[in-house]
């Protein structure tokens, strides 16, 4: 009888560990607790960076305070400023203008990003120095960006009206943030140029992912240019552009320092966004309860488009 | 032996742990403290705090203008707000009303200090009571381009008359390109409540104010009219860059682009570092074409409510030193600006640039016109009073609508308002 074919019942007891709190964590039918446990650490500090400053928000925005301090429910709840909202001329302004930068910034970028990302994805020489060309406006810091656009514009002494002049295409110096029409121009113009490079470069990352047979198939079945692009190219890339679709949604809605710094939301309100105008009301105006039902608001309508579109690119996804 | 070693080392330990229980450290917030001009004043106050309160240190930390209310009003509503307490005069208003500004009129009794004749304290008075100490009181003064006017043939400006006609006669394309090189004057037109502190000079000149002397919007007067239609004359004839920032203007008159800037005196520190050696002989202070000039307080110096009392001691320390004859004459000196306190400008002071009895003579007559730029009765709406404004001139501007019109309109929404 070998060694190893000896039956085993002198060999002491396998000892299992208590584990926490007496609960043995590396058992499989405890297996979701450890899961849980690793992951409180980061949901904890979601819930204090996040989820806390959103509750104070809307605790906020349902009290008349002109200066907010952190504790709750410290004077009489009210309706007040959202009824003083709803029937703010401003706030319906403040809408719609957020709307048509939504639908003006968000169609352009997506337009100019795919050309871009089309284009940098074809093979030639310089390709590596296009595609970082084409990144630069997203890598450089918006403020200094914004700044040096105000710079730019300037009316009296900006390069750009200098340029437009000596075209011939303007008989003299456009004062840019001076009329409704330009103003919403200019900073049109600024929003582009600084988010169409994370759909570019986003795009790109999908049209990377497509596999190469899939074109050869189509050529080969007589597709031209423009069936392989909807029928290919869309299709592949459709999750690449929902999700890039809601991330400028969202970042035009949100975008406040390119408008402040550009404008300040004016002239006469012909910028005012709902984000520029949570800021005025709160740090300029101070009125953080009036201001945090913008907040509350903004939030809502954010919600309700991400959910839109989350379901809406999910169907056109699978 | 022993027990006396534990004993005496014990004792050193409570008294070390003692001491740095004492030591305090104050927190102070400015957006002085890298100026070159009131930098080293501010640095030479906490010296002298901290010289006299062994131990006690004073953390200073500079914050951007810009920032600098948000930043206030976050650290109050947080809880944890600055011991000394540093704000613009225009802006403290709010903090009072809600209750974190210290009733200083106790401290001020105890220490005897006396406040008559302090130019632009007034201002510090909320509802009856004192909740700050101004520190700075100024009034506004003229520079022009003596190259610029000479070869135009012009002389200096006394009214809005010949200022009217020198900014027509100095706004020139020199070039023939079709852009404008040079501008009569330059005014705040950006956001923010520069642009009604600017507006202020036309509006005191035509004999016109924001509010009455009891707090009443006082926009639809005929002087308001006049004032509304002047300032709208340089903007619609282009005699002013558009869209500018009063430090863009203040920039372009260094530069020559711009021939008149009025302005507060600090205007005389930036032609001395900004300037080139060419520019410079060329750039004159001169007293404002307008009557009476701008003035106002600028910078106040307080403490919170919600601090403990032997720590308000340490602040009111802080605070008698600033406000100390000594400090006050050395700011004097050092900001190039006279300080509050009367008799802080000695005669050396007076003698040591040509421009100081200018800003003298110009604060003089602003205070005694009882002159400051935060209106009375809307003192809590001070830059929703500068955005109604801007907004409603820009609309005047762009609509073609009348001055009438348009003080008539101002005159709605600022008695909104209240």
């Amino acid at each position: 009888m070998s060694e190893l074919s000896q039956p085993r019942t002198d060999l002491a007891p396998v000892r299992r560990s208590s584990g926490l709190f007496g609960i043995d964590l590396a058992s499989p039918r405890h297996a979701s607790k450890l899961g849980y446990l690793l992951l409180a650490p980061a949901a904890l500090l979601i819930l204090a960076i996040l989820v806390y400053p959103m509750l104070l928000a809307i605790d906020i925005s349902f009290h008349d305070v002109k200066f907010a301090t952190l504790s709750f429910g410290a004077s009489e709840y009210t309706l007040a400023n959202y009824q003083k909202l709803f029937s703010s001329p401003d706030f319906w302004k403040a809408i719609g203008v957020t709307a048509q930068l939504l639908v003006v910034v968000t169609s352009i970028s997506m337009a100019v990003g795919m050309g871009t990302a089309l284009l940098v994805n074809q093979q030639f020489r310089g390709r590596s120095f296009a595609r970082m060309l084409i990144a630069l406006p997203w890598a450089i810091p918006e403020v200094v960006a914004v700044v040096t656009w105000v710079w730019i514009l300037d009316a009296s002494f900006g390069v750009f009206n200098w340029l437009l002049i000596k075209a011939g295409l303007v008989g003299g110096p456009v004062s840019w943030f001076s009329q409704p029409g330009t103003a919403f121009s200019a900073v049109t113009m600024v929003m582009v140029w600084k988010g169409y490079p994370f759909i570019s470069i986003m795009i790109l990352a999908g049209l990377q992912s497509i596999p190469e047979e899939y074109y050869q198939a189509a050529k080969v079945d007589g597709a031209n240019v423009f069936q392989r692009f909807f029928w290919i190219t869309i299709p592949c890339i459709a999750p690449v552009l929902g999700v890039t679709l809601i991330l400028t949604i969202l970042w035009v809605f949100r975008d406040f320092s390119i408008i402040y710094v550009l404008t300040g939301g004016g002239p006469v309100g012909a910028t005012e966004t709902l984000a520029i105008m949570t800021y005025e009301e709160a740090f300029n105006f101070f009125r953080m309860g009036y201001a945090s039902a913008i907040g509350v608001v903004t939030l809502l309508i954010c919600a309700i488009i991400s959910a839109f579109l989350v379901k809406k690119t999910s169907h056109a996804i699978y | 032996m022993r027990k006396t070693t534990i004993a005496g080392a014990a004792l050193g330990l409570l008294l070390a742990t003692t001491s740095l229980a004492q030591a305090e450290t104050l927190k102070f917030l400015t957006w002085q403290l890298t100026e070159d001009t009131y930098g080293p004043w501010w640095e030479a106050v906490i010296a002298k705090f901290e010289e006299a309160h062994p131990g006690d240190t004073v953390e200073a930390t500079q914050i951007a203008r810009q920032d600098f209310a948000d930043t206030m009003m976050t650290q109050f509503a947080g809880g944890s707000p600055p011991d000394i307490v540093h704000l613009a005069s225009f802006e403290y208003q709010p903090f009072a009303a809600n209750g974190w500004l210290e009733d200083l009129g106790p401290w001020i009794d105890k220490a005897g200090l006396d406040l008559d004749g302090w130019a632009g304290q007034n201002l510090c008075t909320w509802e009856g009571s004192t909740r700050c100490i101004n520190l700075q009181y100024f009034a506004y003064i003229m520079g022009v381009n003596t190259a610029l006017l000479e070869e135009a043939g012009l002389e200096i400006p006394t009214g809005w008359d010949e200022f009217v006609a020198a900014a027509r006669a100095l706004t020139k394309d020199t070039d023939g390109d079709g852009i404008t090189d040079v501008y009569g004057t330059g005014l705040h037109l950006a956001s923010g409540n520069n642009y009604i502190n600017d507006m202020l000079n036309f509006v005191l000149d035509a004999g016109g104010s924001w509010t009455t002397p009891e707090g009443k919007p006082a926009f639809d007067t005929p002087e308001m009219v006049a004032a509304i239609d002047h300032w709208a004359t340089l903007i619609r004839e282009g005699l002013v860059p558009a869209d500018t920032t009063g430090g863009d203007a203040r920039q372009l008159f260094v530069e020559g682009k711009v021939a008149m800037r009025i302005e507060n005196p600090g205007l005389a520190g930036v032609i001395e570092t900004s300037a080139s050696e060419e520019m410079k002989p060329n750039l004159k202070l001169v007293p404002s074409p307008f009557d009476p000039p701008v003035g106002g307080a600028s910078a106040v110096i307080t403490m919170p409510s919600e601090i403990p009392d032997e720590r308000k001691q340490k602040v009111w320390d802080f605070i008698a030193i600033a406000t100390s004859p000594e400090m006050q004459e050395l700011f004097s000196e050092v900001v190039g600006a006279p300080a509050p306190r009367p008799g802080s400008v000695t005669d050396a002071v007076l003698a040591s640039t040509p421009e100081y009895g200018l800003v003298v003579e110009a604060m003089e007559k602003a205070a005694a016109a009882g002159v400051d730029r935060v209106p009375v009765g809307l003192e809590t709406h001070y830059n929703e009073l500068a955005s109604i404004v801007r907004e409603e001139i820009q609309r005047m501007i762009i609509e073609n609508r009348t001055a009438e019109d348009t003080a008539a309109t101002l005159q709605e929404r600022v008695s909104a308002l209240q």
